[in-house]
């Protein structure tokens, strides 16, 4: 009956259940693909390996940025002091640019990253979870390449191992190709001997991110603190610098970072779109308030022919549910069909990775919510319709 | 079945339009008992449908106890008194007051949801009533689609859906031309003398008023006991 009286007043009950629409739509759209974002970031961070210090140059996180696109680097004498700090076991040194690289004909602009196979390959492998899908990790002084996955399909497709690149005259055999580590950037890097890396870039030496592995024997905040302390007492000696103009970081502070930035986001955005999903229940309760006033009569007959209170209650509510539940399946669905395009926009687009995650808790979430707003809002103007005598009920005409 | 039906004592009724009072029942006793059938007759404003109000339970008096089946319904709650009110009387309303959205089974089987009947035997009542009112062939129907004798004889058949013992018509041929006016007080008459239902119509048509075995007058909210006085009253007009 509830489901009659919804359709008998169609074009109404349409817009009152697109205004749900839109509320979950936001709502279910904007949570998807923040926490998308979110363990994106997280994979990525994953890949970096928990324990392994991060130095680049850049004082505050703020800056750190700017350090990059400004150029600024970690000098040979850093990287020199850094190797001889108490606790550290590793570093692996990851100077990159930009540079042209030619493969049958096509010449292509890609990131080129200057590894030390021979010191690095462990590294890589054990504590960032590097692998390859084909072929293997290069070998230092043998001119070979690693490829990221993204450059056999997208930059140079069919590029297989064995393959040759030339990047400013030097070629380059293809050794391997690395499997997805979910980032686009870093997908599409092409990874070079640090040698290789040095002659075809000109840049004789420093780099602008060094990769620490501390001795398990240590515990990682004093190897950050000793890095920190000598990196602090080698710009002093050689430019009279106090402040420090170097980010320690290891793992955890990443995560940590972006999973408060990401909390703060989350939070932003589910307020906002908490206000189109109110604004949605006050449509409902409009729309209800009107329905129990045009049926006035109706409610009279049903109360005259037996009908309890509950009874009248329960069809206005009903039929609020059912408004609710319809807005919120289709809200959910185009949620679902926007977040999941972005996410194909971004694997079509490189700088835009994002991945939608449409959990099924999420999609209960948005409809138990709805169907929540649609009671919440349909209460009232129920109440009000089986609080109605039978006699004014009968008496009353429109 | 000895009691009466319905019993009112000393029903007084008041209502209140703004500033002014308007006494609608002044002191009115009545009873009916079942089996009968009673016509409510009287010149409009004169009270009917505020008693008929009262009879049927709808509504409660300012003063006075009204007794339904021998239970006191200012005692009852609000849900108990409407399965009370679902179960011994039916109503016909001049303007039909059928729901719009439903056919016309639907709107037969309504009472019948309410005293909550499974849904079968729901559909087998419903379709023997709107057959035994003539209406065979307009059983899934809307009610835009039937005519208005047709749409109170669905009203008619709604009335009947609990098996009640007392049927309340307020000016159920008000609204239809005489000849399917006449139909229709044909189906109740049928309902009371077939079945033995109390029928209690309210008109202001002497030739409605002519197919009941009992009238009652009523007059600025007072019954006329004097039948003679009221019969000449009314037949004057």
């Amino acid at each position: 009956m509830a489901l009659r009286n919804l359709r008998s007043r169609r074009l109404r009950s349409w817009l009152t259940i697109f205004g749900i629409v839109i509320g979950v739509f936001l709502i279910i759209s904007l949570i998807s693909l923040s926490e998308g974002l979110k363990e994106s970031l997280m994979t990525q961070l994953r890949m970096l390996g928990g324990d392994l210090i991060f130095v680049m140059p850049g004082g505050e996180l703020g800056d750190m940025m700017v350090a990059l696109l400004g150029g600024m680097e970690l000098s040979d004498a850093d990287i020199r002091a850094i190797e001889k700090t108490r606790g550290v076991e590793q570093v692996v040194v990851f100077p990159y640019a930009a540079g042209v690289a030619r493969y049958e004909g096509m010449a292509k602009m890609t990131f080129l990253a200057g590894v030390a196979w021979d010191k690095a390959t462990p590294v890589l492998k054990e504590d960032m979870g590097y692998q390859t899908t084909e072929g293997d990790f290069p070998r230092s002084g043998r001119r070979e390449i690693l490829i990221g996955s993204l450059v056999s399909k997208e930059i140079f497709p069919g590029i297989r191992v064995g393959d040759e690149i030339a990047i400013k005259g030097r070629k380059l055999k293809v050794a391997g190709v690395l499997m997805s580590v979910g980032s686009k950037q870093d997908d599409s890097m092409i990874m070079l001997d640090l040698d290789d890396f040095r002659v075809v870039t000109g840049k004789k030496e420093g780099s602008q991110m060094a990769i620490v592995k501390p001795n398990p024997d240590f515990d990682v905040k004093d190897v950050v603190k000793n890095i920190e302390t000598a990196l602090e007492e080698t710009g002093k000696r050689r430019m009279g610098q106090d402040a420090p103009a170097f980010s320690v970081i290891t793992g955890e502070t990443w995560s940590g970072l972006v999973e408060n930035i990401m909390g703060i986001i989350q939070v932003v955005i589910i307020a906002f779109a908490s206000i189109a999903l109110i604004v949605g229940g006050i449509g409902i309760m409009n729309t209800m308030y009107t329905s129990v006033r045009e049926r006035t009569r109706e409610i009279g007959i049903m109360k005259a022919v037996g009908a309890k209170n509950s009874a009248v209650l329960t069809i206005f509510l009903i039929e609020s549910g059912i408004i609710g539940v319809i807005g919120g399946l289709g809200g959910t669905l185009l949620g679902i069909i926007l977040a999941k395009s972005v996410e194909m926009y971004g694997q079509a687009h490189p700088m835009f990775y994002i991945s939608a995650s449409v959990t099924p808790g999420l999609i209960i979430f948005g409809l138990v919510f709805s169907l929540f707003v649609g009671c919440l809002s349909g209460f009232f103007p129920a109440k009000r319709a089986a609080k109605l005598r039978p006699v004014e009920a009968l008496r009353h005409y429109e | 079945m000895t009691g009466p039906i319905i019993k009112l004592e000393n029903i007084w009724k008041i209502y209140q339009l703004g500033k002014v009072e308007l006494t609608a029942l002044r002191g009115v006793d009545l009873e009916i008992a079942p089996g009968g059938f009673v016509s409510i007759m009287g010149p409009s404003g004169s009270g009917k449908s505020t008693l008929l109000n009262m009879i049927g339970a709808l509504d409660f008096p300012t003063s006075g106890k009204v007794y339904l089946k021998g239970e006191d319904i200012s005692l009852l709650s609000e849900d108990k008194l409407s399965l009370l009110r679902g179960k011994t009387t039916g109503f016909v309303f001049q303007e039909f007051n059928i729901l719009p959205n439903l056919t016309a089974i639907e709107n037969v089987m309504l009472p019948m949801i309410f005293q909550g009947d499974l849904p079968e035997e729901r559909r087998r009542k419903a379709r023997e009533l709107l057959i035994s009112v003539g209406l065979k062939d307009r059983i899934s129907h809307q009610p835009a689609e039937l005519s208005a004798g047709e749409r109170q004889r669905v009203a008619i058949a709604r009335a009947f859906a609990n098996d009640p013992e007392m049927v309340i018509a307020d000016e159920p041929t008000g609204n239809l031309d005489s000849l399917t006016g006449k139909k229709i007080m044909e189906i109740l008459t049928d309902f009371h003398q077939k079945q033995g239902k109390t029928i209690v119509v309210v008109t202001h048509d002497p030739n409605i008023a002519h197919y009941s075995e009992k009238i009652i007058n009523i007059r600025d909210g007072q019954i006329i006991t004097n039948h003679q006085q009221a019969a000449k009253v009314l037949w004057s007009k």
